[in-house]
């Protein structure tokens, strides 16, 4: 595919984020090209979800983040959809997966009910993404997988030019991440946005990114996935301290293990 | 307004032909409690749910100041307290995006220095402490006819501020990042939320004092959550909680000759025990 076929790109040049008088990101190249899957590897605190956040507007940068649109599609801003990690929501938080659509499709006050209109968004967006039976489900009681449908669902809705997506399957069980991930490459194959996930998986990273792009705090890397996971980035990039191996499943999988890290890859 | 308010009474008369009803300064109570509880209750919800208990603390102890600001300076204690708490609720909100410090850390700075400095005035104007009284325990029966113009005004500013944000709030109180991708912004949200929770605290303190005013907000969100697990019956259940409690806890007062403000809260902890009760023995699926 050569790049006049994209529809759109994402172009980052030279970003660098502080935050209190430290670099957390120093002078970052990357391109997200429209259709494709792009990985963000690194350790913990290498500023990946800094990343996403700097796409996303959130977090003061300097250095550019150019959005191109090819002229055929129009103008304008670009959608980008985020499905973050988990949400710091208590169990008996009152809110059904239904009033979360509510939330953000109508002006109409949540407490006078959903409107017409939001039950048939959130049906039809469910239902897409394989849930349609969580619709009255309470979203303090969602299972993590499901939680990942439901939000990727939401995510949707606005047809995104770019979707970030955190972790995606971090809490998910393998049968479970597996699905999410083959549903993923589905949905995006057919809506070609471009899709930038974080990942400490690498069987998830190996199998479903084309491109990746290693981060610690400054790029180690970035190229097709075939090409960049080599031995001498992953260490370059994990720190020769850092306990890090590949290793396989019975079923195949290869997982990342970063001894220092807060989420334990899969034990056996 | 005189007219509106007698207007108002009369039809009170006629809807409770009650011992307790008649007097004027019962009325006024009635309504008093009517206009704030269930306007504090329902901006409960979203402060339990963004848990923001101890924020609506800090704004009722920083009214003990307001009022010792308002003394001070020869102005009406209750719009001092009004204009001090408005001030605090946005310093907070401002210095905890500002610092990123945890919002318990920042409140509990706050929440310190100005009762420090409401105790600093106090401990200087020897007179003050018989004008604190009545805020500190609240005087439902003492309310003036301009003090329920203001509850009244308050509760439609309120009705407004929900019907237009209350999504946002919501919305904002799940993940910030993912609202912000939605299109709220919410460092304004999040200030106009402050805002308005002082306000209401204020008038609130009139109904059941400072040192109760947290339970206005936290107690019919809390029996609310035990009962519901929709958005809307939350939120209903929550402004019906505090209703019923602001109003039998009037009518209880009167009988058994207890402080109003107390009785109201401790009405509104009956419900929270029943409906503590009723969700312990019917768990929710």
């Amino acid at each position: 595919m050569t790049v006049s076929e994209h529809l759109h790109t994402l172009e980052i040049r030279n970003l660098t984020v502080r935050k209190g008088g430290v670099e957390i990101l120093s002078g970052i190249d990357a391109d997200l090209r429209c259709g494709e899957v792009t990985a963000l590897v690194g350790p913990n605190g290498a500023g990946k979800t800094t990343l996403l956040l700097a796409i996303l507007g959130q977090v003061p940068y300097t250095g550019k983040i150019r959005f191109c649109r090819a002229v055929e599609h129009g103008q304008g801003a670009p959608r980008i959809g985020y499905v973050p990690q988990r949400l710091p929501l208590d169990p008996d938080v009152p809110i059904t997966v239904l009033d979360f659509f509510a939330l953000s499709a109508q002006r109409r006050p949540v407490f006078l009910g959903a409107s017409r209109r939001t039950r048939e968004i959130a049906r039809e967006s469910l239902d897409r993404a394989g849930v349609a039976h969580l619709l009255q489900s309470p979203l303090g009681r969602l299972s993590g997988g499901e939680l990942q449908r439901v939000l990727f669902a939401l995510a949707l809705r606005d047809a995104p030019d770019i979707l970030l997506l955190d972790e995606p399957v971090s809490g998910v069980d393998i049968a479970g991440e597996e699905q999410f991930c083959d549903f993923l490459s589905k949905v995006q194959r057919d809506s070609r946005f471009s899709l930038l996930l974080v990942s400490h998986d690498l069987s998830v990273v190996t199998r479903h990114a084309d491109q990746v792009i290693c981060l610690n705090r400054r790029l180690v890397c970035s190229g097709a996935t075939t090409e960049v996971l080599t031995p001498e980035n992953l260490a370059a990039m994990y720190g020769t301290d850092a306990h890090l191996f590949r290793h396989s499943h019975a079923d195949g999988h290869g997982h990342l293990h970063d001894d220092g890290g807060r989420r334990g890859s899969v034990q056996e | 307004m005189e007219t509106i308010l007698s207007g108002v009474f009369a039809l009170m008369d006629r809807l409770l032909p009650f011992a307790f009803a008649e007097p004027a300064f019962m009325k006024r109570a009635l309504l008093a409690l009517l206009l704030t509880a269930p306007a504090a209750a329902a901006l409960g919800v979203p402060l339990v749910q963004h848990r923001m208990a101890f924020f609506s603390d800090a704004i009722g102890h920083s009214a003990f100041t307001g009022v010792a600001l308002g003394v001070l300076l020869g102005v009406s204690p209750s719009w001092t307290m009004v204009a001090f708490g408005a001030i605090v609720a946005v310093a907070i909100t401002l210095v905890k995006e500002r610092t990123e410090l945890s919002s318990d850390t920042v409140i509990g700075v706050f929440f310190s220095t100005v009762v420090a400095l409401g105790i600093a005035i106090i401990s200087r104007e020897k007179g003050l402490t018989r004008n604190l009284q009545a805020f500190l325990y609240g005087d439902p029966l003492a309310v003036t006819d301009a003090e329920l113009l203001w509850m009244a005004a308050l509760f439609l500013l309120v009705s407004a501020y929900l019907a237009f944000l209350y999504n946002r709030i919501l919305l904002l109180g799940i993940h910030e990042g993912f609202a912000r991708t939605k299109g709220v912004r919410g460092p304004a949200v999040e200030i106009s939320f402050a805002l308005v929770v002082a306000l209401v605290v204020t008038a609130a303190i009139h109904a059941v004092g400072i040192l109760l005013v947290t339970a206005l907000l936290v107690i019919p969100a809390a029996a609310a959550r035990n009962v519901a697990w929709r958005a809307a019956s939350a939120f209903w259940v929550s402004v019906g909680v505090a209703a019923l409690s602001g109003f039998a806890g009037i009518v209880a007062s009167w009988y058994l000759d207890t402080a109003t403000g107390a009785t109201v809260v401790l009405a509104a902890a009956a419900c929270f025990a029943v409906t503590a009760l009723y969700r312990v023995t019917r768990p929710r699926e």
